[in-house]
């Protein structure tokens, strides 16, 4: 049973966008992406001298009458694509509720990973956090994969605090092939841990979209006016404040600052990414905003 | 500066309680928040204090402000211009000798009036009054400052009551007047709407007093010659009290008495039995505000006998008198009247008589003429019937009115204000008036001669009414401030005051006024010596718990002299007015201001 938004006409469209990678990965199986090798797809690539043994279909026999010298098209591969989704797990992931920030991430997870099981390639989930054991599911292939990724979803436990290099560094370890990486998290962490998951990420050869989630009450908080026992819900630290117009104004623009920093170094590091306020219809998300930033082709 | 209203001062220590809502903080809500990353950074300053900081923010500077001008502005500011020419009215009454923490109030009252006179230039010029026995100037020209310091240290208070004088008006005529540049009244009692000019300061605080009201000491009766002594205490205090009461005959004690006295109730004591002296002093034995009134005064009754000059044109029906014991009858004619010499006697009868005014010892009028200002007389009645008489009433005790029948009457027709005791179907026969203490009978009958056994009615009336005058004749003593009754005197004599200051009478001086001091006054005089008791007998004076306030309504209006004072608390208002403002409309757009400068900063 698919969670809501996942309706059939919902999945129909999905079926007809394709992830858009900006680097070229051996895959295992022929496939829609490009491969660095060269191969039989239709795609031309490059010309070599002909040497004796070449298959001569495909000489280019064009050349051969202009210059009198025999030359072989070559053409690339085309191979499948293994798609990682970091899932954020951490605590913070379940403010104000799992329903109203969690589960949205794992919608647009899911969204994502149909797209790449349509195309018939390869997905696996992966959730952060620190707590141990690490928890990622198996590689999912064809969309009849689906309802795996959906139960391996509802399944998460987001708990505990978030280091996002480190717990990022358990999953990468494992790693064998490279691919497309998407990571999903609300980014409230300070600039040099998320910088330096990114950057650990970006060293996996990985081509990386992040896409941030926010609740509509992390956007604006509806604290009441007057004084106010913040409790940390990762650290569980409390910090007494004093809440009113003036601090209200103060957190939205150092979120604003926040979020364009993270914008601005996913930018300078060749990152897709986009910021998903949980409020908004997931639909127009996926079809509206994750085009726009060059995520499908 | 000064303040017109300078009590509402004191609500500026109630100033720091404006810090209360800034200390008292609600112990804060906890919320659970996704990452206080972004929060932490904003205050650290604050960070894990369970009250955090004290914060007070320009509102509560702003409210300070205000508060303060509007206190200072109930206050009534004036900027005062330093007056030349000021009256000071000093209450010298009774209640002025009230103690406040050791001090008189006349005492606290002379303090004042001194600073107010030491405040002046060395060209002022101070003019005292004092309240009682009348409102009046103490001395004819205007002092100078130093002089009136002086005069101000010699002045004393008076065991008088106070007068229901009019101060708003009256001030106001004396400012206008007399051109003064301020007039202060200074008092024990609350002053309300006083103005620029005229000036009140209230001196003293609400007190208890337990009070002797009234001292009398009586021969039992006419015929019965043992002394009686009544004591009138009064408790001016919310809580029942326990007084000993002392009788002392010329400084020795007699006999002493405890009685207890209900919060705000009054109660009476008597003695009897006790040996004669020339007078006497009843005394409480407690420790309160005001000691004046603890003590009392009175002189012996009257001699066993009661004296009566009988003025009449036929003496021969009154003579029957001097047969009833205890009286001592002179007889005179109408004619002699005016030239005999009428000191010293209990009552005056005048038979078929009238003198040209009332006199102002007891007297009795037996069918008098026409020619007199009280009293008509009526057809004379062919069968008098008594028809209706005052019962019980001194007067008609023991008679039996359906016997008494006057072989000759006449009905009366009052002039005057008093009481019928007796009437007939055709009017009044018997009628009694009181005036200034002495009680005067008239009567449409002729009672005489006495007749004893011959006439009971009759006798037992006439016996009445010599019991009647002779109770009279021994009354409660005078009230301070009241005339002392001399008696008629070719020459003069010699008063000695409580004090002990000897007073030297003028010649046919028949009465001495300036009785302003309680206690024993004695008149030296043809070699007989006749004493007085002076008492404040004054409720008003003794009640102590909430004094009559002076209203100064019209105080505001007085014309007179130049302006001596700038009002300025109007402005006070209006400032405060303005800090309102400011704070309501400026202060909540601070705190957008500041995120706004706060926000430009993280940028």
């Amino acid at each position: 049973m698919l969670p809501e938004p996942f309706t059939p006409a919902f999945l129909t469209q999905l079926e007809t966008l394709r992830l858009r990678t900006r680097k070229e990965f051996l895959g295992s199986h022929p496939g829609s992406y490009s491969s660095p090798r060269r191969g039989t797809s239709l795609e031309f690539a490059d010309y070599r001298r002909y040497s004796p043994g070449d298959d001569l279909r495909y000489l280019d026999w064009g050349i051969y009458a202009r210059s009198d010298r025999l030359y072989i098209k070559l053409f690339r591969e085309e191979v499948d694509l293994f798609a990682y989704v970091f899932i954020d797990a951490s605590a913070s992931m379940l403010f104000p509720s799992r329903a109203e920030k969690f589960l949205p991430a794992t919608h647009v997870a899911l969204a994502l990973a149909y797209v790449v099981l349509a195309n018939h390639d390869h997905v696996k989930f992966h959730l952060l956090q620190d707590l141990p054991p690490r928890v990622a599911s198996p590689f999912y292939r064809g969309r009849r994969r689906m309802a795996e990724c959906v139960e391996f979803a509802a399944s998460a436990k987001p708990a505990g605090q978030l280091d996002l290099a480190p717990a990022l560094g358990e999953h990468l370890k494992r790693l064998r092939r490279p691919g497309k990486a998407i990571l999903i998290s609300d980014f409230l962490m300070p600039a040099p841990s998320y910088q330096q998951g990114l950057n650990l990420l970006r060293g996996f050869n990985l081509d990386i979209a992040a896409i941030q989630v926010l609740s509509r009450q992390e956007v604006d908080p509806p604290f009441p006016n007057g004084s106010l026992a913040l409790i940390d819900s990762e650290s569980q630290a409390e910090f007494q404040y004093r809440w009113d117009t003036g601090a209200r104004q103060s957190y939205r623009t150092r979120l604003a600052h926040h979020n364009s920093e993270i914008r601005s170094f996913c930018h300078q590091s060749g990152i897709h990414y986009s910021l998903y306020v949980t409020d908004r219809d997931l639909k127009d998300f996926v079809f509206a905003t994750l085009p726009a930033i060059g995520l499908f082709k | 500066m000064e303040f017109l209203n300078p009590t509402a001062l004191y609500g500026i220590l109630a100033l720091p309680l404006l810090l209360i809502p800034y200390l008292i903080r609600r112990k804060p809500q906890r919320i659970i928040f996704s990452s206080l990353l972004l929060l932490t950074e904003y205050d650290s300053s604050a960070r894990r204090r369970p009250w955090g900081r004290l914060r007070l923010p320009p509102a509560f500077f702003l409210q300070l402000l205000l508060l303060t001008l509007l206190i200072l502005a109930l206050a009534e500011p004036v900027l005062s211009v330093r007056p030349t020419h000021i009256a000071i009215v000093l209450d010298n009454s009774a209640s002025m000798q009230t103690l406040e923490d050791g001090k008189t109030r006349f005492a606290l009252a002379q303090e004042s009036a001194r600073s107010l006179v030491a405040d002046l230039g060395v060209n002022g010029r101070v003019e005292l009054y004092r309240t009682v026995p009348r409102l009046e100037k103490i001395h004819g020209t205007p002092f100078s400052p130093s002089e009136a310091a002086g005069a101000i240290g010699a002045l004393e208070p008076d065991d008088l009551g106070d007068h229901a004088i009019d101060y708003d008006q009256v001030l106001n005529e004396m400012m206008r007047e007399q051109k003064y540049e301020r007039v202060y009244l200074i008092t024990d009692h609350p002053v309300s709407g006083q103005g620029e000019k005229i000036r009140a300061l209230s001196v003293g605080s609400p007190q208890a007093n337990i009070a002797l009201l009234a001292f009398q000491v009586r021969r039992a009766s006419l015929a019965n010659a043992q002394l009686e002594a009544t004591v009138e205490l009064g408790n001016f205090s919310a809580k029942e009290e326990k007084i000993k009461v002392l009788l002392r005959g010329s400084g020795t004690l007699l006999q002493s008495r405890e009685l207890v006295i209900g919060a705000g109730k009054t109660a009476e004591a008597g003695f009897s039995g006790f040996a004669a002296h020339p007078y006497y002093e009843a005394e409480i034995d407690v420790r309160d505000a005001l000691p004046l009134d603890n003590r009392a005064f009175a002189v012996a009754p009257m001699a066993a006998n009661l004296r009566i000059l009988a003025i009449s044109p036929r003496p021969q029906a009154l003579a029957s008198l001097g047969a009833i014991p205890g009286v001592k009858l002179d007889l005179i004619s109408p004619a002699d009247y005016e030239n005999a010499e009428r000191g010293g006697y209990g009552l005056e009868i005048f038979h078929f008589a009238t003198p040209a005014s009332l006199p102002q010892t007891p007297a009795l009028f037996v069918l008098p003429p026409d020619a007199n200002d009280w009293v008509d007389l009526g057809r004379p009645i062919a069968r008098t019937v008594v028809s209706g008489w005052r019962d019980p009433h001194p007067l008609t005790r023991y008679v039996n009115f359906s016997l008494f029948r006057p072989i000759y009457a006449r009905p009366l027709k009052p002039q005057a204000s008093g009481d019928v005791i007796i009437e007939s179907p055709q009017g009044p026969l018997v009628f009694a008036i009181e005036r200034r203490g002495a009680r005067h009978l008239v009567l449409g009958f002729d009672p005489f001669p006495y007749l004893g056994r011959g006439n009971l009615p009759m006798s037992i009336f006439t016996l009445n009414f010599l019991d009647w005058f002779f109770e009279s004749g021994s009354r409660r003593g005078t009230a301070s401030g009241e005339p002392l009754a001399l008696g008629v005197a070719g020459q003069g004599g010699l008063l000695t005051t409580p004090r002990g200051e000897k007073i030297t009478l003028e010649p046919g001086a028949n009465n001495y006024a300036e009785t302003f001091r309680q206690g024993i006054y004695q008149l030296r005089r043809s070699g007989e010596n006749q004493i007085f008791a002076v008492n404040l007998q004054n409720a008003n004076e003794s009640d102590l718990r909430a004094p009559g306030p002076i209203a100064m309504k019209s105080a505001t209006l007085s014309g007179g002299g130049a302006a001596a004072l700038f009002s300025y608390w109007p402005y006070l208002l209006l400032a405060a007015l303005l800090l309102l403002i400011i704070e309501w409309f400026v202060f909540p757009r601070m705190a957008l201001l500041r995120a706004r400068v706060r926000s430009s900063r993280v940028a």
